[in-house]
């Protein structure tokens, strides 16, 4: 046994998993499990081959048959991911065996010692109730998370589409880049995604950012001491944050109605109309509050500082309370005015402190689906664009909505999902790499 | 001179005060009252929100003639379920991943931070597809399982944080007095962060009432609507004839929520700053 080389039970385990844990390393338990897997992954060798390759035809269309005995591509595709998951887990597991194999042997070989039956039983058991304690976790993540982010990106590239693809009465094929092809060419889709784009932009930059500083404004207001009845103050400013946001965007959606909503019949009878329409603003006796696209833009910002203040007011009031007094006093002594000590003091304190937030809160902002659609559902439209079901204040996520559910695009949705996810990607990552595990590398 | 520019000053401080309260109060008020107003056209409402012949046949009609209960019903069962999986899931995988070693620990926690980033809508169609491989679309418990799934990564970094700053020399002196995985657990983990624990299932219990996208594209069929997706249907495109019903629904759904989040407000303000920079 001692003159055996460290690779011989890495070159068994290459062989047929566990056989080198087995024969050579007495590690019975841990080499039988391993064998296990080889020998139902050998068994269903023909399932797997057989999905992977329906991952690749995604079907043929039989129209001759019942819609139910038909190829489901889709079917077939998530079939063969999981397939193409299933087996890259599996090399995962055979590149573990073999370099789990050597570095015991190595040990072996140095020491003269087999790892210790007991010992090893008990690592075992630790290790083997960690990844069974995670397994119900993982296999949901899987299913719900990671195959549906592939599976998204995949169908960009297929022809996924009303009124001709549809599963299961159609199959569907790859088509590779004919979708951006076709989405770039076409001069609705490529109008609608730049000013989409420029849009979802602006907004989630404006909105962050007002409702940014607009907290910061009321949290300092409020903190205060010669203000009696803040507490009154703050409880009435936490109340858009406390209601739904839906019910929220709904209630001042029928506000802002155009025509009878209670800020408009306001203005009328305010005379403010008849003057807009003398002056020749307004043509006809209603504020087009959400139809006109900018007047529309402007109010889905001060909409959403309406729901969104009370966050951050929250967040620094919390912040502020709790920083060091002394460098206030400090500044007192050295005579330096209220606003001198904001300058200088608080606000750049602030700023270091709330950026990671600051960021994420845009990162929401880029995909915040309600804050866009519950007010204008997107609209108004425009001429060119709506064709593409593009509205003029639609952001990538609320047109990526239509084109799914309203229009049954899936392979145009998917390729605006697959552009979102790299416009927010850079933001995110900013962040991770800002989180504290990241920076001191212990995770 | 300077006490008199004090004054002004205060006095524009609360003039603004004043001023910002109304605004965020009227929308609030106006639906307030129009869940009392009799009639069922906001035509019929007054600009200042005071009801006129107020009335709460609004309420009687969404119990009797609309399927709001059942919409109620489906929401509260879809918080209670998600709240309960969870909690108890991203429970155990923080436990494991704070206090376990094993192979490929790190990879998974990275993948974990890197999964969080991504909106679950942008998966939407696949999720689609994939519960209608497995039969369950219109099932409210397929849409369980995807909101569950896609609490697990951000949570699990929450939990795991926290579990954390537990020493781990407690749990290996409660091992040595002969405490086992899940004694030591339940008697010294959980209750140092029960608080913790507690948010985590506050959020997951009011995360489901107004998601809109998933419930809208999984839950087909009348019996399993949502309070979401029934109440955009009950005000889409007819704010003019169906507001006084709507304000009524959403007033109640609104109201559980106000007194939970007003109550809570000081703990809210302690959970929000903790995720800045500490000096």
């Amino acid at each position: 046994m001692k003159k055996r080389s460290d690779l011989t039970a890495p070159i068994l385990s290459a062989i047929f998993m566990g056989l080198g844990q087995i024969i050579v390393l007495k590690q019975y338990i841990k080499g039988i499990l391993l064998a296990l897997i080889e020998v139902l992954v050998l068994l269903n060798t023909g399932t797997i081959a057989k999905a992977i390759e329906g991952l690749i035809t995604l079907g043929e269309p039989k129209p001759h048959l019942p819609v139910a005995q038909r190829d489901n591509s889709t079917f077939m595709m998530l079939d063969g991911l999981i397939a193409v998951v299933v087996v890259i887990i599996v090399a995962i597991i055979y590149l573990y065996n073999i370099l789990d194999a050597r570095k015991t042997a190595k040990i072996y070989l140095k020491t003269g010692i087999l790892p210790s039956r007991k010992n090893g039983l008990s690592a075992i058991g630790e290790k083997a109730f960690a990844y069974f304690a995670l397994s119900p976790a993982f296999v949901m993540l899987a299913f719900f998370v990671v195959i549906p982010l592939v599976f998204a990106i995949l169908i960009a590239f297929t022809n996924y589409s009303a009124p001709n693809h549809i599963p299961p009465n159609n199959t569907i094929d790859w088509v590779g880049f004919e979708t951006f092809r076709e989405m770039l060419s076409l001069k609705q889709y490529s109008q609608g995604f730049a000013r989409t784009a420029i849009w979802t932009f602006v907004w989630a930059l404006l909105s962050t950012t007002t409702c940014y500083f607009g907290g910061m404004f009321l949290a300092l207001a409020l903190l205060d001491k010669k203000i009696k009845i803040a507490g009154v103050f703050r409880t009435i400013f936490i109340l858009p944050y406390a209601i739904p946001g839906m019910i929220s965007l709904f209630m001042w959606a029928i506000l802002l109605n155009g025509q009878f909503g209670p800020i408009t019949r306001a203005f009328r009878e305010l005379g403010i109309i008849s003057w807009l329409q003398k002056t020749g603003i307004l043509q006809k006796d209603i504020i087009p509050w959400l139809s006109d696209p900018l007047l529309a833009k402007i109010m889905l910002i001060l909409v959403n500082l309406w729901l969104g203040f009370p966050y951050f007011m929250l967040m620094i009031t919390g912040i502020m309370t709790s920083m060091r007094q002394d460098i206030f006093e400090a500044a007192l002594i050295d005579g330096a005015s209220k606003f001198q000590q904001f300058k200088y003091i608080t606000f750049p304190l602030l700023m270091y402190q709330t950026m990671p937030l600051f960021i994420m809160s845009f990162s929401y902002n880029m995909n915040n689906f309600a804050g866009v659609y519950f007010l204008t559902n997107g609209n108004p439209p425009d001429t060119i664009t709506t064709q593409s079901f593009a509205g003029t204040t639609d952001t990538l996520i609320t047109w990526m909505y239509k084109l799914t559910l309203d229009q049954r695009l899936y392979n145009k949705a998917s390729v605006v999902a697959l552009i979102m996810f790299l416009v927010v990607a850079p933001f995110a990552l900013y962040n991770f790499a800002q989180t504290k595990s990241f920076k001191e590398g212990e995770l | 001179m300077k006490k008199a520019l004090t004054v002004v000053r205060y006095f524009f401080v609360y003039l603004m005060l004043i001023i910002l309260s109304f605004i965020v109060l009227y929308p609030i008020a106006f639906t307030i009252s129009g869940a009392f107003n009799k009639g069922k056209s906001l035509f019929q409402m007054n600009v200042l929100p005071i009801p006129s012949n107020p009335t709460t046949e609004h309420f009687t009609e969404l119990f009797t003639k609309t399927n709001y209960l059942n919409w109620y019903k489906n929401s509260f069962i879809i918080a209670v379920c998600n709240m309960l999986m969870t909690t108890v899931l991203v429970m155990i995988t923080a436990y494991i991943f704070s206090r376990y070693r094993f192979a490929l620990k790190k990879p998974m926690l990275m993948s974990f931070l890197i999964l969080q980033m991504f909106p679950s809508t942008i998966g939407m169609i696949a999720i689609y597809v994939i519960l209608n491989r497995f039969g369950l679309t219109d099932n409210l418990f397929g849409l369980i399982l995807v909101y569950t799934a896609g609490n697990i990564p951000y949570n699990t970094w929450l939990l795991k944080g926290y579990f954390d700053t537990i020493p781990k020399s407690i749990d290996e002196a409660a091992k040595v007095d002969g405490a086992g995985n899940l004694t030591t657990f339940f008697r010294i983990i959980l209750p140092n962060t029960l608080p913790m624990v507690a948010f985590l299932a506050v959020t997951s219990f009011t995360q489901p009432w107004m998601d809109f996208i998933l419930p809208r594209f999984i839950l087909r069929s009348d019996k399993n609507k949502t309070l979401a997706v029934g109440l955009f249907e009950m005000i889409n495109g007819r704010s003019n004839d169906n507001f006084t019903q709507f304000a009524a629904g959403a007033l109640l759904i609104a109201v559980p929520f106000v007194i939970l989040f007003v109550i809570n407000q000081k703990y809210l303000v302690r959970i929000m700053s903790a995720g800045a920079v500490k000096e």
